[in-house]
């Protein structure tokens, strides 16, 4: 075995530009299949994982994702939040009132999504899940003040703004009493809002309409009749069908998964042409290695042998090259994973690792050597096949 | 025993038909040294190529202890080819990339030998014709002369009874010609029916029996 694979070692030496183009085509093929697929499960699992922190919870919104009604906003009233709020299984229901308003810091303006919330029960909501970095939450019998997202403080204004510091909404002066904790990726939305009392929402920013509610259960097995009793009571109080939404995190994150699931195959799909490239790639070269050798298979033969032991050397040959693309593939996939990681978090500032999974990359290698022997095939044959006195006179 | 009954063969090159072989009955006996001698075209490789199982006959027949070539598949060829003959070309044939140890080696590898003996062996005839000290080079490194010598130790590598060379002394000087028939006339010695075909007279004399060959037939 080991003459055999010496045997293959020189003729891959011999044409080593040859042989390191072959190996490169292989080597793009999967790293661009292993890179997609590291990237893929780093995506899923930075979404879904965060939801799966939440899953508990049902998110009501007062419009239906249809097509064509996109823009059909309504909202909700304090009838709606107290009727939630006594469906059996609902633990908390946090109703947030939010508007975009104008924000001044320091002589600076932004469009700012501004939300009104109830201090008690938006504790009892998100507490656990979102902390602040500086200062504190805001408390029931808070008056004009307010607590701000990550990107508010740090991103938006020039100037960095902290605790005690007072920005204007609206006309009116709020003091900040507290810093949220960075969220990023599906809560970024939390970065840049400014949390107020519900109270001041209405009687400073003349705001009551209820934009969303989110609601936490007890028994997660329940959520889903819960948020069906939750369509049903709201609908009832504005006498109209199919008026609100009420998703739960579970089927949100079911939802996730299965368009995750389509975005990978596709991008898969994509990579795997760069793979039959690299197919034909291979083909090329063990055919040519072939007719280049003609004259020394038919020596081979001549002195003995058989058929298969041809076959066998050009498979190998084959299986070796495509072999090491896909080692080196892997690598390069595993390099662009972590790169195109990095890219994300620049640029978009969401926090994607890749997750690099072992059954990959032994996929991967055996992907490229599965396409190199199926490749290496017809030539190889071709050349087991030679009359080996006509091979020996080729020159 | 080596025999030829009605051997003939025709190539067809495009429309035209070449009778390389026209009925060709010949025997040869065990332990015989037979040159074959002709002008080029009179067909003696292809009746070398024939006996040497490189090529199969478009009728009549080659017997080789009794087997009918013809009948045998292509595996059964090339393990005539590998156990009973060794052949010896005029161009060399060495495999490029492979020095001359793992070049004497090779039939021995398709035999299925053990690496440890393959390579002892090999060693072994390679100083037997003369080359115990340029066991690592490659064909490349050496001259035609030396590559034919390993030619020869390739040929004798399965230790066959039938040692069959085509103009082996065709790309060599008359003195390195001399040491190949030398050392064809040693294996003959040794019991091995050694075959040569060659255009040079000379090189003819030294073997046993001579035939001369013209236009695809063996004259008498």
């Amino acid at each position: 075995m080991k003459d055999v694979f010496l045997l293959v070692y020189r003729n891959i030496k011999e044409r080593k530009a040859r042989a390191a183009l072959t190996i490169l085509g292989i080597m793009v093929g999967i790293g661009a299949v292993v890179a997609l697929i590291s990237i893929g499960f780093g995506m899923e699992e930075s979404i879904t994982g965060e939801l799966v922190e939440m899953a508990d919870v049902i998110m009501v919104t007062p419009m239906r994702m249809e097509l064509g009604s996109i823009g059909a906003f309504g909202s909700f009233t304090d009838r709606d939040l107290e009727a939630v709020k006594r469906i059996g299984g609902v633990k908390d229901a946090v109703a947030m009132m939010g508007t975009m308003e104008e924000v001044e810091y320091r002589g600076e303006k932004f469009m700012v999504h501004v939300i009104g919330t109830d201090p008690k029960d938006v504790g009892a909501l998100f507490g656990a899940i979102v902390k602040p970095e500086e200062g504190r939450y805001l408390k029931a019998n808070d008056h004009k003040t307010c607590t701000i997202g990550y990107s508010i403080a740090n991103d938006y204004f020039d100037d960095e703004i902290g605790v005690n510091d007072r920005i204007t909404i609206n006309g009116s002066k709020f003091r900040v009493v507290g810093v949220l904790e960075k969220q990023g990726g599906f809560r970024s939305e939390t970065d840049s809002a400014i949390y107020i009392t519900a109270r001041d929402s209405v009687s400073i920013l003349d705001n009551e309409d209820i934009s969303t509610i989110f609601v936490r259960v007890r028994n997660i097995g329940e959520a889903e009749e819960i948020a069906a009793e939750i369509e049903k009571r709201i609908d009832d109080n504005h006498k109209l069908d199919d008026f609100t939404s009420a998703m739960t995190m579970g089927s949100a994150i079911e939802q996730m998964e299965s368009i995750f699931g389509v975005l990978q195959a596709v991008l898969i799909a994509i990579a795997s042409i760069s793979l039959i490239v690299a197919a034909m790639g291979i083909m090329n070269t063990i055919l040519m290695s072939v007719m280049e050798r003609t004259h020394e298979i038919g020596v081979m033969k001549a002195i003995g042998a058989k058929n298969r032991n041809i076959l066998f050397l050009f498979l190998l040959e084959a299986g070796v090259v495509s072999a090491i693309g896909g080692v080196c593939g892997c690598i390069v996939g595993v390099i662009g994973a972590h790169a195109i990681s990095f890219g994300i978090q620049t640029l978009f500032d969401v926090e994607i690792a890749a997750i690099v999974k072992p059954e990959v990359l032994l996929g991967g290698v055996a992907v490229a050597m599965l396409v190199g022997i199926i490749s290496g095939l017809y030539p190889a044959r071709k050349a087991s096949k030679m009359s080996p006195v006509e091979a020996v006179r080729y020159e | 025993m080596i025999r030829t009954e009605n051997l003939t063969k025709v190539y067809r090159m495009g429309e035209v038909e070449v009778q390389a072989l026209r009925e060709v009955n010949l025997e040869i006996q065990d332990g015989e040294f037979i040159a074959i001698i002709g002008p080029s075209g009179s067909g003696k490789s292809t009746l070398l190529n024939m006996i040497g199982c490189l090529d199969t006959p478009t009728s009549g027949a080659v017997f080789i202890d009794g087997i009918d070539t013809g009948k045998l598949s292509e595996n059964g060829l090339a393990e005539i080819r590998r156990e009973k003959i060794g052949f010896i070309f005029q161009q060399f044939n060495l495999v490029h990339t492979l020095n001359a140890l793992e070049n004497v080696a090779l039939p021995m590898f398709f035999a299925g030998v053990k690496r440890e003996t393959r390579l002892k062996r090999a060693e072994e005839l390679l100083a037997n014709v003369g080359l115990g000290n340029r066991i690592y080079h490659k064909p490349s490194e050496m001259s035609g002369g030396e590559q034919q010598r390993v030619a020869i130790a390739r040929a004798l590598s399965n230790d066959p009874e039938i040692v069959i060379g085509d103009e082996p002394t065709g790309n060599v000087d008359t003195k390195t010609g001399n040491t190949i028939m030398d050392i064809l006339e040693g294996l003959n010695k040794e019991g091995r029916t050694v075959i040569v075909v060659t255009h040079d007279a000379e090189i003819a004399a030294r073997a046993g029996r001579t035939k001369r060959m013209r236009d695809g037939r063996v004259l008498d």
